[in-house]
């Protein structure tokens, strides 16, 4: 026992010497021009290895495109931007530990969030009592806005249950006549996946579309014959399926199977997976589903982000990677307003102008309510002639929405 | 009050699940019967029968079909190994739970094997004529889950068959029912039992490759079978192959109605409902007859 506490900081130590190395290497040969000023540290604790490590790598590849792209721009605020990185082992108290340690004794200018809402609550919290400003990649649970945080801001277009927000506004629109009057509801049990369906179903409830079948099932099932027996059986005109992958194609296939044909037919996560049109046979036409980011998105930074990502990395960015790099724009946005970019007072007119404004990033514009959460709402996606396309909104879309839906 | 359509097409569904059950806890039983042994590990070598009809289809674009031609011999092969080699080792009397222990550890490594060759993701077979069906009185029959329900149907007479009509089936029988008297009569009972595991687990391969048609399969599916088939044997009647076989179909069909008021998490409850029911109520099970009633 008393070893491993003496150990440990040595450990740590040793570790961020390590980083701060590697991050005074990686920064050699551009600099010159900025020699004379200091460089903008940003602090990261992120879950590099343990659960979340596979997501926390593309959370990485994010922060280091979106360093990488300022630095080449000649940095901010005519400072050379480096990004001091620890593993926190997808652990709750490590990454408390970490954020204390980034705040406190490294001294830090900037700090950006971890992934996973387990994650961003204990450090979101010990940012907020540093008076630091906290923007985040990937906290999208309610909890996360029940905090009561006022210095956190979610680095994407939409929580869970605002993912079918343009779906609804669209359906709503619909003249009586073309309006479908019963809806079918099919989720995972599972809080995201349930969040995405229950979101569009409390609007759809709210305007008078009744709800004929509302199904959950736990997370190993495999057979969805009975489930699909029960949609088509209540003829329910919409269907909405609140999906992580595989239930999605089990589901869409099951109901294949009994020939039912909706009008609309919508799935979470699933439809967007690049193995989905093969799973399901290539009988897509025309299912839809929400997603928050998208290569092919029009945003104006947006190309440049996927052309500069795919040279740095030799691939293109998927969700993850888009969120870190979001949050690095957003905390970009706000230091250029605002001018500053240390601990201190310079925090809170951070915070104050995030609040107050409007941030251009490669998942389109972002705001924010008072508990950090964003007002936006995601992309719709169409299955479109065999490829997969931005419908809604009216502004990003690359082909137009089809209703009713073709057969499947 | 559910729709008749509904309803109709639920009991089709739930029989042509219950036919897949019927299969799987056939071979469970057969071990019981045969050693008295419970094998945890049938449905694992049941998950790395369907990996191995994924994998075939995958690679070599076969049928999946096709490959039950390699499976079944292999998965026989395999059972008497398994019995000759490992569980006709233990000791008597401890067998029951040493044999739990092993085909326990056995379970554990052909998951870990699947996890290891072929990732944990999720995967399905992509047929062709995977979502074809046809309508029978108003109710839709997928042509994957008729051919699964075809494919148990003819192992299960097939098994019937061998078990009543050929010479090694009364032998097997007569294993099952007394191993001392079978071996007063000349019955070589080590030997009968080894073909009696691998005609087990053939049967595992069968419907192995029938899960694969219309279900998503990975590494840990496993343990979701285990349960259920557990429950249908001793509902059946430990070692009764035709209780086995009838408790299936009458489970399978209450599962799917049940979904219809209670949903899918709850419907799953009706196997550990009717196993506490049989255990407390008549505890040599309800299809067994006689034999079951000896132990």
């Amino acid at each position: 026992m008393l070893s491993s506490v003496r150990r440990t900081p040595w450990a740590a130590a040793l570790g961020t010497t390590m980083i701060i190395a590697l991050a005074a290497c990686g920064g050699g040969g551009e600099g010159s021009e900025n020699a004379g000023k200091e460089p903008i540290t940003v602090g990261i604790s992120l879950p590099l290895t343990g659960d979340f490590a596979e997501p926390g790598k593309g959370v990485q590849e994010g922060y280091e495109a979106w360093a990488k792209a300022v630095n080449d721009k000649g940095g901010l605020l005519g400072r050379r931007v480096e990004l001091k990185i620890l593993d926190d082992q997808s652990n709750a108290d490590r990454v408390v530990a970490d954020y204390e340690q980034l705040i406190g004794s490294d001294k830090v200018d900037l700090v950006v969030g971890p992934f996973s809402t387990r994650l961003v609550v204990p450090s979101g919290r010990v940012a907020q009592e540093y008076g630091m400003l906290f923007v985040e990649p990937a906290g999208a649970a309610a909890q996360v806005f029940q905090q009561g945080f006022k210095n956190l801001f979610y680095a994407a277009p939409a929580v869970a249950d605002d993912h079918y927000n343009h779906l609804a506004e669209y359906i709503l629109a619909l003249p009586a006549g073309k309006r479908p009057r019963t809806a079918a509801y099919a989720a995972m049990d599972d809080p995201f996946a349930q969040g995405t369906a229950y979101g569009l179903k409390s609007k759809l409830e709210k305007a008078g579309i009744r709800t004929v079948v509302n199904e959950v099932y736990p997370p190993n099932t495999t057979d969805f014959g009975s489930i699909a027996a029960k949609i088509k059986a209540s003829g329910a005109e919409i269907l909405v399926g609140g999906s992580q992958y595989q239930d999605g194609v089990n589901l869409i296939v099951a109901l294949q199977q009994l020939a039912y044909q909706p009008k609309l037919a919508a799935f979470s996560t699933a439809p967007t997976n690049p193995e989905f049109a093969k799973a399901v046979g290539n009988k897509t036409e025309g299912i839809l589903s929400p997603t928050g980011y998208s290569q092919d998105a029009p945003y104006p930074s947006n190309k440049d982000f996927v052309t500069k990502f795919k040279a740095q990395f030799g691939k293109v960015p998927e969700e993850d990677q888009a969120n870190g790099y979001t949050t690095g724009q957003v905390v970009a946005a706000a230091v250029e307003a605002v001018g500053c970019a240390e601990q201190g007072d310079c925090q809170q007119k951070l915070i104050d102008w995030l609040h107050a404004n409007k941030v251009e990033t490669v998942v389109g514009p972002l705001s924010w309510d008072a508990t950090g959460k964003p007002r936006g709402a995601h992309m719709i996606q169409q299955w479109v002639g065999g490829d997969i396309k931005i419908v809604l909104p009216a502004e990003a879309k690359e082909a137009d929405f089809i209703f009713p839906k073709p057969a499947w | 009050m559910p729709s008749g359509p509904l309803l109709f097409q639920s009991i089709v569904l739930g029989l042509l699940l219950g036919g897949l059950y019927a299969l799987l806890a056939a071979g469970l039983t057969l071990y019981f019967g045969i050693m008295r042994v419970v094998m945890i590990a049938h449905s694992a070598f049941l998950i790395l029968a369907a990996y191995l009809a994924w994998w075939s289809h995958d690679r070599f674009g076969l049928d999946p079909l096709v490959s039950m031609v390699v499976t079944v011999p292999l998965f026989f092969g395999a059972g008497v190994l398994l019995q000759r080699g490992l569980l006709a080792r233990l000791r008597p009397l401890t067998l029951t739970m040493m044999s739990v222990l092993l085909t326990f550890a056995i379970a554990l490594i052909i998951e870990g094997l699947l996890g290891y060759a072929f990732t944990g993701t999720q995967r399905r077979i992509r047929l062709g004529y995977g979502t074809a069906g046809f309508e029978v009185f108003g109710a839709r029959i997928a042509v994957v889950k008729l051919i699964a329900f075809g494919l148990a149907a003819l192992a299960l007479a097939a098994l019937y068959v061998l078990m009543k009509r050929t010479t090694f089936g009364w032998a097997l029988r007569a294993t099952i029912q007394h191993r001392d008297a079978a071996r007063l009569v000349g019955i070589d009972t080590e030997r009968v039992a080894g073909y009696g595991f691998g005609l087990g687990l053939a049967t595992a391969a069968i419907g192995g490759t029938a899960l694969a048609l219309d279900s998503t399969i990975y590494p840990s599916l496993h343990w979701h079978w285990i349960g259920p088939l557990m429950a249908i044997i001793v509902v059946g009647g430990l070692g009764s192959v035709p209780g086995a076989a009838a408790a299936a179909m009458v489970l399978g069909l209450l599962q799917s109605l049940l979904q219809i008021p209670m949903g899918a998490t709850w419907a799953q409850t009706v196997f550990y409902l009717a196993l506490f029911a049989t255990l407390a109520v008549r505890p040599q099970g309800f299809f067994g007859g006689r034999l079951a009633q000896r132990f």
